[in-house]
């Protein structure tokens, strides 16, 4: 504690220290006068790249401004980007523009001809063959081809990015490993007065096979799989592992017992998240164990869903429980069912369930919504324990307000291992512990850093999207 | 093999999908906007499972006749006729003899099930649906009026099926829905009854930040409620936030994870 | 049926006439299907009266409604699947016959690995595929090789969950952390003397900003801790997990609160609806 004081004094101190200096006001700018005649000169030190971390149909421009871009002259309001384009890509927009009519034209057509079969087959093998020809007719330059614009940027600006897509039926298709070429125009207010830099070319664009802006993220894929790898061989080494008690999964027990002592159902509701959602999978875990204790105790669960995949997973997942439990003959088909993709109406289902079954004990672990409290109030009219788990922040208030247990956020995922008790998914969950230790220290050791100014700490966890 | 092999496919598509994320050539996206469609496509299909299980729950409902069996003839309608509006439509201002085709439709597949589900006689049911069946072929061969329809999605929009979507789903949804002002007030009721520390530390919050958004309570506090409502929202309310989201983001990752490496099995079924 | 439910349906059904007949008559003056169109208002408001029915307890009328709405949602969904997904994107880049027969423009295309050109036929019929072992789980023997689908799926969503929520809830998470305890643009540090000097709570002063994220630094600390499965939560880590969990409940209480107006305006949308639309008393 002591030492900490001490780092936040000298911290302190240094703060002061640099408070910053006052800068001046920057320089006034003459009012711009349009002069009608003069060109203005031209942008300098061009250069193309191929664009970083894509797919490979994008160039990045970049260049010096015109001298007389707010300085000079100052007549200088925009410029204009241009790529030079073989004559063949006309040819490629063609065929497009009459591949789509033709392809609409059979779409409509009562029966189709051979003839337009015949048609479309000719403009297909004709489409294809043009755009294997684009990187040769790029070659050709500057015979049989013209500057085109692709774009405007205002002046003051000095880079622009000449972004394509990698579909040939697209309009705005690029090839890749097609020689380029570049030029961009100084424009004045005057679009006819104009001063063209020089071509900038061959370049080429392609394809990266790592995207550099995600390192970040694949140093925390590897440092958390290691970690949770380490933790898991621990575990099943038999070290072992200590998890502090959670309420809301002890509960569970209890409540199965309440339900069989009352001789009333189970009510188990998965969200309305789909068999994707990780939340989802983590729930079915919980059901897994739920469904075992009851088939144990006999006791009659009812699982409606909202999702016809999350379903079919629910409906294994009940099944192997009972088999697990040794009473596979107890299973009944439609202990898990479908209700509707719609979510009000699987609500108004749902409540329709807790007010006609009475149920013991309703379970809600997964992803809600809006219906989370219509649920959980309904719950408890119908005299139900209730036990909700979400990773849905907004949801978690509503829960906590009408339910008996919540399980907040992260607890939901921690539920599963806590269920099973299985040394394997404890060992995850120590992983899981050292992530949020290493999020303190990042966050003291970032803290300190953004005091003193030093961003490369900062930086370090930057990722582009 | 019958849990290996998927538990393998779940490795190697997981794993697909982490390169995937730090690969940006096209060859990589390709094969990740394939991906994504399959899962959409593969979703419908299990719709056709999901359609299956309600008509065969319902179904049962009535068989068994258990407690509210006659509702389940409501859901089967509902579901039935809203099924024949997505295949037809009018063809002009006049309706025809369409209704009279809606209601033989729904009485041979009322028939139907109602010779599915009885234990005895099934003859009449099948008689009768016989005859609905034949009345509603003849109306859709003589009766120009409306057509069966293929649709784009946009085509959806006329016909008895954007009136169901209006008049019935939309109102039900609705009110659904604003049934959460009655919940809220008795929700905030009982955590008020809580009376424990972390009870009255949340209905605190939510009374200020309430009072706040009040048109009318909101002036007698003046500007203090506002800015005290805002620094809750902006300060404490944003720590716990982060705290939740990073718990949670490493909640998901770790399973996630489990997932991928075949640890958490929880989801396969066993056999 | 009891006496006073008979009575309460013919009630009902009057009114329900009543207000049809009321409402064709209103509309015919602007409508040519009036008729139809007064129905499905009334439709509309009856079933709105039998949902709220169900404050007061379960009944008929709400188990009418709520079995409608199941059967026409769940229609609605596949219908709108069906000729979106299936027929919209699906038929017409398998095979050119099933878009002209589905009046869709045939989308051909593909990709070529170089070695090996893969046209949208061969990669669409494998989700075609896929989807159709999804449904052996309806036959009693080949229901394992629905859990092939099922993989896919969750293979994939868990690895996109994976690097996704890595980046997102926690690098981008624990780089917004750092923030300036000491004053930092834009609230600059102006020296000791006008520390106090702004104290207001609407963060702009230098006091309050600086508190502010020193209260951000600690919530997020302790939120954490509180957390944590792995430890005990007693001694100094106890307290730090008790303040995480008041920490929480405040956040929880701000969006309750926050949520409140927004669902009051949902129930006026509702009354809205009954008293202009059907009943025409206010306009």
């Amino acid at each position: 504690m002591r030492h900490l004081l001490k780092l936040v004094i000298v911290v302190v101190l240094l703060a002061w220290v640099s408070s910053p200096a006052q800068t001046d006001p920057p320089a006034e700018v003459d009012s711009v006068e349009v002069a009608e005649v003069t060109p203005p000169g031209p942008v300098t030190s061009l250069s193309v790249t191929d664009k970083d971390n894509d797919h490979g149909h994008a160039t990045v421009l970049s260049w010096e401004a015109s001298v007389d871009d707010s300085t000079g002259l100052a007549n200088v309001i925009s410029y204009e980007i241009f790529r030079w384009v073989p004559f063949a890509m006309d040819h490629v927009d063609s065929l497009r523009g009459q591949l789509s009519g033709l392809r609409a034209e059979i779409a409509a057509a009562e029966d189709v001809t051979d003839e337009m079969e015949t048609r479309l087959d000719l403009l297909e093998a004709a489409f294809d063959a043009a755009i294997d020809n684009l990187p040769q007719a790029h070659g050709q330059y500057p015979q049989n081809g013209e500057w085109r614009s692709v774009g405007v940027v205002a002046s003051g600006v000095t880079a622009y990015g000449n972004t394509g897509t990698k579909e040939p039926t697209s309009a705005d298709y690029i090839p890749d490993y097609a020689d380029l070429y570049y030029r961009v125009d100084a424009v004045t207010a005057d679009p006819v007065v104009r001063t063209a830099s020089e071509v900038y070319g061959p370049v080429q664009c392609y394809g990266q096979w790592f995207n550099t802006d995600r390192s970040p993220v694949l140093v925390a894929v590897l440092a958390f799989g290691f970690f949770t790898l380490l933790f898991v061989t621990l575990a099943k080494k038999g070290t072992d592992l200590y998890v502090r008690p959670l309420a809301g999964i002890e509960a569970v027990d209890d409540a199965i017992g309440r339900a069989t002592e009352m001789g009333r159902p189970i009510l188990y509701v998965l969200g309305l998240g789909s068999a994707a959602d990780v939340a989802t999978i983590a729930s079915f875990t919980i059901l897994g164990r739920v469904a075992k204790r009851v088939a144990e105790y006999q006791t009659a669960l009812i699982v409606p869903t909202y999702e016809p995949i999350v379903m079919t997973v629910a409906q294994e997942v009940v099944k192997s429980s009972y088999l697990d439990a040794g009473r596979p003959d107890d299973f009944k088909e439609d202990t898990v069912f479908f209700v509707t993709q719609s979510q009000f109406a699987y609500v108004a289902a749902v409540n329709g369930i807790m007010l006609r079954e009475l149920p013991a004990t309703c379970i809600y672990m997964g992803k809600f919504f809006a219906e989370s409290l219509i649920l959980a109030e309904t719950g408890a009219l119908a005299g139900s324990i209730q036990i909700a788990g979400t990773d849905e922040i907004a949801q978690i208030p509503f829960f906590i307000v009408a339910c008996d247990y919540t399980l907040i956020g992260e607890e939901l995922y921690a539920a599963s291992a806590y269920l099973g008790r299985e040394p394997i998914l404890l060992g995850s969950l120590k992983a899981q512990d050292y992530a949020k230790a290493l999020v303190v220290a990042f966050s003291v050791i970032g803290l300190i850093f953004a005091n003193l100014e030093w961003t490369w700490f900062v930086d370090l966890f930057h990722v582009a999207n | 093999m019958k849990r290996q092999f998927p538990l393998f496919l779940v490795f190697i598509f997981g794993l697909f999908m982490v390169f995937q994320y730090f690969v940006p050539h096209e060859t990589s996206e390709w094969v990740y906007e394939f991906l994504l469609d399959w899962i959409l496509v593969i979703g419908i299909f299990a719709l056709a499972l999901g359609i299956w299980s309600l008509y065969k729950v319902s179904v049962d409902k009535i068989k068994t006749r258990k407690a509210n069996w006659g509702y389940s003839y409501v859901t089967l309608f509902g579901l039935f006729v809203m099924i024949l509006f997505g295949f037809t439509s009018q063809n002009g201002d006049s309706w025809g003899w369409y209704f009279i085709f809606v209601a033989t439709v729904m009485l041979t597949i009322g028939m139907v099930i109602q010779a599915m589900v009885s234990s005895g006689q099934k003859g009449l049911s099948l008689i009768l649906a016989g005859v609905f069946l034949v009345a509603s072929v003849l109306i859709g061969m003589f009766d120009n009026a409306w057509s069966f329809h293929f649709y784009t999605a946009e085509g959806l929009q006329n016909s008895m099926f954007r009136a169901f979507f209006d008049h019935i789903l939309i109102p039900i949804l609705s009110t659904m829905f604003s049934l959460l002002a009655f919940f809220i007030a008795s929700a905030a009721y009982r955590a008020f009854r809580a009376r424990n520390l972390l009870a009255s530390l949340l209905l605190l919050a939510a009374l200020i930040v309430m009072l706040r958004f009040n048109p009318y309570l909101s002036p007698i506090f003046g500007d203090y409620m506002a800015k005290t409502s805002n620094w809750l929202m902006n300060v404490p309310n944003m720590a716990a936030q982060r705290a939740i989201v990073i718990g949670i983001g490493l909640g998901i990752v770790a399973t996630a994870l489990k997932v991928i490496l075949g640890i958490e099995r929880g989801y396969m079924g066993k056999g | 049926m009891s006496r006073t439910a008979v009575i309460v349906f013919a009630i009902v059904v009057v009114l329900f006439a009543v207000s049809w007949v009321a409402k064709a008559v209103v509309l015919s003056d602007t409508s040519d299907s009036g008729t139809l169109d007064a129905f499905l208002v009334t439709v509309a408001a009856f079933l709105t009266l039998a949902i709220y029915s169900f404050l007061y307890k379960d009944n008929p009328y709400y188990k009418f409604a709520e079995h409608l709405f199941v059967g026409v949602s769940a229609a609605f969904w596949m219908c709108q699947g069906f000729w979106t997904t299936i027929v919209g994107n699906l038929l017409p880049r398998l095979s050119e016959g099933m878009a002209n027969w589905f009046m869709q423009p045939y989308q051909p295309g593909g990709y070529d690995l170089g070695f090996l050109n893969l046209s949208y036929t061969v990669l669409y019929w494998i989700p075609v595929i896929l989807g159709l072992l999804l449904l052996m789980r309806l036959s009693p023997k080949g229901g394992w090789l629905s859990r092939w689908p099922l993989a896919l799926i969750i293979g994939t969503t868990a690895g996109l969950n994976f690097v996704r929520y890595l980046r997102s809830d926690f690098i981008v998470q624990v780089s917004s952390t750092f923030v300036p305890l000491l004053g930092q643009e834009p609230h600059q540090w102006q020296g000791i003397g006008a520390f106090f000097s702004n104290f207001s709570l609407d963060a702009s002063g230098q006091f309050v900003a600086l508190l502010a994220n020193w209260v951000i630094f600690i919530g997020v600390f302790c939120g954490l801790v509180y957390f944590f499965f792995s430890k005990e939560h007693t001694g100094l880590f106890g307290r730090a997990s008790r303040v995480g969990i008041w920490v929480l409940m405040i956040t929880f209480g701000a969006s309750f609160g926050y949520t409140v107006m927004g669902r009051i305006s949902l129930l006026v949308g509702r009354l809205t609806f009954l008293f202009e639309d059907w009943l025409g008393l206010i306009t």
